[in-house]
């Protein structure tokens, strides 16, 4: 006999590959084929023979494969599907559970996801989105001054000359930065005060897609005196009858001819607007009046830029500075700085002042995004533990299927499709729950996505992804428990064995750290909000009555007015300003002591007995006063940053400073520092200035403010109102409080938190879903145990603590990383505000107690049923 | 279908099979086809040849005894079935038919 010895490497490689019914045989032939090659061709040909033939032999037909008969597993998905099914009839509690949890975590997602995806869609439905841009004018010396969104009257004519190889067309909008502005039908029987009026030039539909049912875009807006409304607000004038041709009366004195009508403007813009004004008729009114350098000064209009290619934007930013050079005044040339912003990236990114309306920001959505993938995750976890959990019950299942020749991939399979086939019907539910609260949710959070939606593609796609990609997630860990049972334990008479008992408890510490981290973030947000809504703002902004005056009458009539109104016993004080107080400011240039050029500071212009009104203490100097009837030219009030930031020492120091290099223009007085725009912002230097001129109410002043002692309101508008009608006639008046209009400074904040609470709830909810059907599951698997000790004279205070305490260090390791993780998120979150709130460790400790709460009160229904369980019925059985 | 066409070395390897006779494994049919007709094969391409026809149904086979030889193991012995010897007859009669058909002058040296 010849000693084989074929290569060891070769001989472990066929032994590797080839299938075990063939190995003899084969490994038979290559050996003898060795034997003899060694006696004729000597050792090392041999060799070489040996492993040629082993790669010769590495083919399809001999390689190891699973014995799993393809024809089969049509059958087997049969029957996988009708075992699924009676496990689910069987144990309807828990499928519920799994499902109806997994369901809120789908829905949660879905519709968190179709708010981003609503944010994402701002501006984009026009054909040439990606080619505007709008053009932003930065009027800053040393950080202090404006951000601006709009710009002077002439910037877009000069860069359309300057620039016209990269812009194709420009377009202004104008709103004479009025709250509202008067609108009436010619026979004055429907006349109301308008917010969402623009004036604007005839390129608006060249650039934008605006759809207009009637008239013609090219030529609707071309002559002065034209209007275009939308379709409610040619309905709201015109009942329902054709509205062209016909004429609407702009701040009862100049006629407008309706010249279109168009749809209206979608909710996911970044700004709406009910009418479009032809922007000549406005040019005519202003251009005689005003010298030619403050055209370039004063910047009330948002300016769009459509390009010729997107790519031209560089080049053309990059040509701004000396743009800026060429045209703009002195006095400010230094000073200013444009930037081209592209439209679609408006509503996330831009945040200037004068934003037409507010935008949203990239902050929040991320906040969003991470919520929903948190409680996607946490419904997950639930079915992930669930399903471990009730693995020993079908422990005999798997040792029956491994003991009649089931493959261990084949319950793997098993195992997975069920979960996957649980996900879709999760998903089903889930698309029930988001058709049902999608109208309420669009509501709520400001958009109006229809539920037909979810028959686009892309969540066509997502719709079906998603139940196979988080049943394989959550299915594969209960596969490979499930199918790594060895029949003979599994077929034992005791199924009790907890497996995978550690993971299971890490998971839900993990579901429980997510939980407490949302349930801290959102306690802290709202803590912030309610800091930034109700905390000292320095000035009084209860019982304020807001009465817009803009171009309107009141310019001639003031003085008697205000009279009028000072003589009903609840009157405090009236005045007249520029901007709503507390939310918005204006800008201009001032020269002052040490300041060789001018520089621009926030500016309010006010009438008298402005600090009076909104109680704004002064704390050096005097205020405006109407026995000084130069104070009008000569004086001017700061506050207390404004004094600091110049340096000048103490607050009387600044008394008496000049201003302009006119030795008669003097700083009268320093108010004590308030928030004069949102908190958002610390506070700026800020200049007071008196305008008592009649053309102050063009756009300077556009304000009355009238404080009332909060007695009697309805009497007190009353007669505001009644005073009103006397003194200025065919004058509609409207008003508002300050208090509520300065809430909305705060509307992301707000939305954002009540969105957070909502879903943080939910996840408390799903989590604690989870953790019940944990709880009952461990109540059956230690039922007997708990029984034995009964009857060993434990108490049932004993069993309790027994039961519930594994449960309870679950959640305190959750409380432990999550306090801390809390703390560093909101702490960096919070760094994005001017004004932070102290994060109260209350908070902390409150819903450490609310995790805690709520999980003993899920599980002691568990707890307290195993307590006070029988034992002679438990342990009769067997 | 499967089963109706024998290829030519399909062929071979049936004779082969039938020639060796309670002897015939995968080595064996090598060397015998070598000997009979000089071509040379590889083990692993008369192994798939083999199990083909196996699956055809024109052969069968039974493990060996296992004998000291080739590190003890046993070898697929391959046997012809009822089928396969049909087969055989079948290719075997086709072939005289066809023979037999062709015209004495076309075998003959220099026909036009």
């Amino acid at each position: 006999m010849i000693k084989v010895s074929p290569p060891k490497w070769a001989d472990r490689f066929l032994e590797w590959y080839c299938n075990p019914s063939l190995l003899e045989e084969i490994q038979g032939d290559a050996y003898e084929l060795y034997g003899r090659a060694l006696k004729n061709r000597g050792r090392k040909i041999a060799d070489m023979q040996y492993a040629w033939n082993v790669l010769r032999f590495f083919k399809w037909s001999n390689i190891r494969r699973s014995s799993s008969q393809p024809h089969s597993s049509l059958m087997m998905y049969r029957n996988y599907f009708t075992v699924f099914k009676r496990g689910f009839l069987k144990e309807k509690g828990y499928s519920f559970l799994n499902v109806f949890g997994l369901a809120i975590g789908i829905a949660c997602f879905l519709l968190i996801s179709l708010y981003i995806r609503n944010e994402y869609s701002f501006d984009r439905m026009h054909s040439k989105a990606d080619r505007i841009y709008r053009i932003h004018e930065i009027l800053q010396s040393d950080g202090v001054g404006e951000r601006s969104a709009s710009q002077p009257f002439p910037v877009a004519e000069a860069l359309v000359n300057d620039h016209g190889l990269q812009i194709e067309k420009a377009v202004r909008f104008f709103n004479f930065q009025a709250p509202t502005l008067a609108m009436a039908t010619i026979d004055n029987r429907k006349e109301f005060n308008e917010s969402r009026v623009f004036s604007t030039d005839s390129t608006v539909f060249d650039v934008f897609d605006f759809p207009l049912i009637e008239g013609d875009p090219k030529t609707a807006l071309n002559k002065p005196e034209t209007i275009v409304l939308t379709e409610s607000m040619a309905k709201k004038y015109f009942d329902g009858e054709s509205a062209m041709g016909k004429y609407l009366k702009f701040q009862g004195n100049t006629n407008l001819l309706v010249t279109g009508v168009m749809r209206d403007i979608p909710l996911n813009t970044h700004f709406q607007f009910d009418c479009l004004i032809s922007l000549r008729t406005f040019d005519e009114v202003y251009d005689p009046r005003v010298p030619q350098r403050w055209h370039w000064y004063w910047n009330p209009c948002w300016t769009y830029l459509l390009l010729r290619d997107a790519s031209d934007a560089p080049p053309l930013q990059a040509a701004m500075p000396a743009f800026v050079k060429k045209y703009f005044p002195e006095f400010v040339r230094n000073d200013v700085t444009m930037e081209l912003f592209p439209m679609t990236d408006i509503h996330l990114k831009s945040n200037m002042d004068y934003e037409i309306q507010p935008n949203s920001s990239l902050t929040t959505l991320y906040v969003f995004g991470s919520i929903a993938i948190f409680v996607l995750l946490i419904a997950c976890i639930n079915f992930v533990n669930l399903s471990t959990a009730r693995a020993a019950n079908r422990a005999k299942e798997v040792g029956m299927r491994k003991t009649l020749g089931g493959q261990r991939m084949q319950l793997v399979g098993q195992f997975l499709f069920e979960s996957i086939l649980l996900c879709l019907l999760s998903v089903v539910i889930a698309i029930a729950i988001v058709a049902v609260l999608l109208p309420v949710f669009n509501v709520f959070a400001e958009m109006s996505v229809k539920t037909i939606v979810l028959l686009e593609p892309f969540y066509l796609g997502v719709l079906t992804l998603l139940p196979l990609v988080v049943g394989m997630i959550s299915g594969i860990y209960p596969a490979f428990v499930l199918s790594s049972f060895k029949p003979i334990t599994a077929l034992k008479a005791s199924p009790n064995r907890e497996s995978g008992g550690t993971f299971r408890r890490a998971l839900v510490v993990v579901q429980f750290t997510l939980s407490i981290v949302l349930l801290v973030g959102t306690g802290v947000a709202m803590d912030q909000l309610n800091m930034l809504r109700k905390s000292d703002t320095g000035f009084t902004r209860e019982n304020v009555v807001m009465i817009p005056v803009t171009r309107s009458p009141v310019a001639q009539n003031y003085e008697a007015l205000k009279n009028e109104f000072l003589r009903n016993r609840n009157t405090v004080s009236v005045t007249a300003l520029e901007e709503v107080l507390g939310a918005k400011h204006q800008v201009g240039n001032y020269i002052f002591e040490g300041q060789e050029d001018s520089r621009p500071f926030p500016r309010l212009t006010v009438r008298h007995d402005f600090t009076k009104t909104f109680d704004i203490p002064m704390v050096a100097g005097r205020d405006f006063s109407e026995d000084v009837i130069t104070d009008d030219s000569l004086a001017l009030v700061v506050n207390e940053t404004f004094v600091k930031q110049m340096g000048w020492g103490s607050n009387e120091d600044a008394i008496g400073k000049k201003f302009d290099n006119i030795p008669t223009h003097k700083i009268i007085g320093v108010v004590k520092d308030f928030n004069f725009t949102s908190r958002h912002q610390p506070i700026r230097p800020l200049v007071l200035q008196l305008n008592t001129t009649l053309r102050a109410f063009d756009v300077r002043i556009k304000y009355m403010a009238v404080r009332i002692t909060g007695e009697d309101v309805p009497g007190t508008l009353a007669w505001l109102s009644q005073q009103w009608k006397a003194q200025i006639p065919g004058w509609p008046f409207e008003y508002f409080f300050l208090d509520s209009d300065l809430e909305k400074l705060y509307k992301a904040e707000s939305k954002m938190s009540k969105i957070a609470v909502v879903f943080s709830g939910l996840s408390i909810l799903v989590a604690c879903l989870g953790l019940f059907g944990l709880s009952t599951y461990t109540a059956e698997q230690r039922k007997k145990e708990m029984s034995i000790r009964k009857v060993l004279g434990g108490s049932n205070a004993h069993i309790f603590v027994l039961f519930s305490k594994h449960f309870f260090s679950m959640i305190l390791i959750a409380n432990v990383v999550a306090l801390p993780l809390a703390y560093f998120v909101m702490k960096r979150w919070l760094e994005s505000f001017a004004y932070q709130v102290n994060i109260n460790f209350g908070l902390f400790a409150l819903s450490a107690l609310v995790a805690v709460g709520i999980a003993l009160f899920t599980i002691s229904y568990q707890a307290i049923r195993s307590a006070n369980s029988n034992p002679a019925e438990v342990l009769k059985r067997e | 279908m499967k089963g109706t066409y024998l290829g030519e070395l399909e062929e071979i390897v049936l004779l082969i099979v039938g020639i060796l006779y309670q002897d015939a494994y995968g080595v064996a049919v090598m060397d015998e086809i070598k000997n009979q007709t000089g071509r040379d094969l590889n083990i692993s391409a008369v192994h798939t040849v083999l199990s083909r026809l196996e699956e055809k149904g024109l052969l069968k086979s039974k493990m060996s005894d296992p004998t000291g030889e080739r590190g003890g193991r046993r070898k697929r012995i391959f046997l012809l079935t009822a089928a396969g010897k049909r087969a055989l007859e079948n290719a075997n009669e086709m072939r005289n038919q066809l023979f037999n058909k062709i015209p004495k002058v076309a075998l003959q040296f220099g026909a036009a």
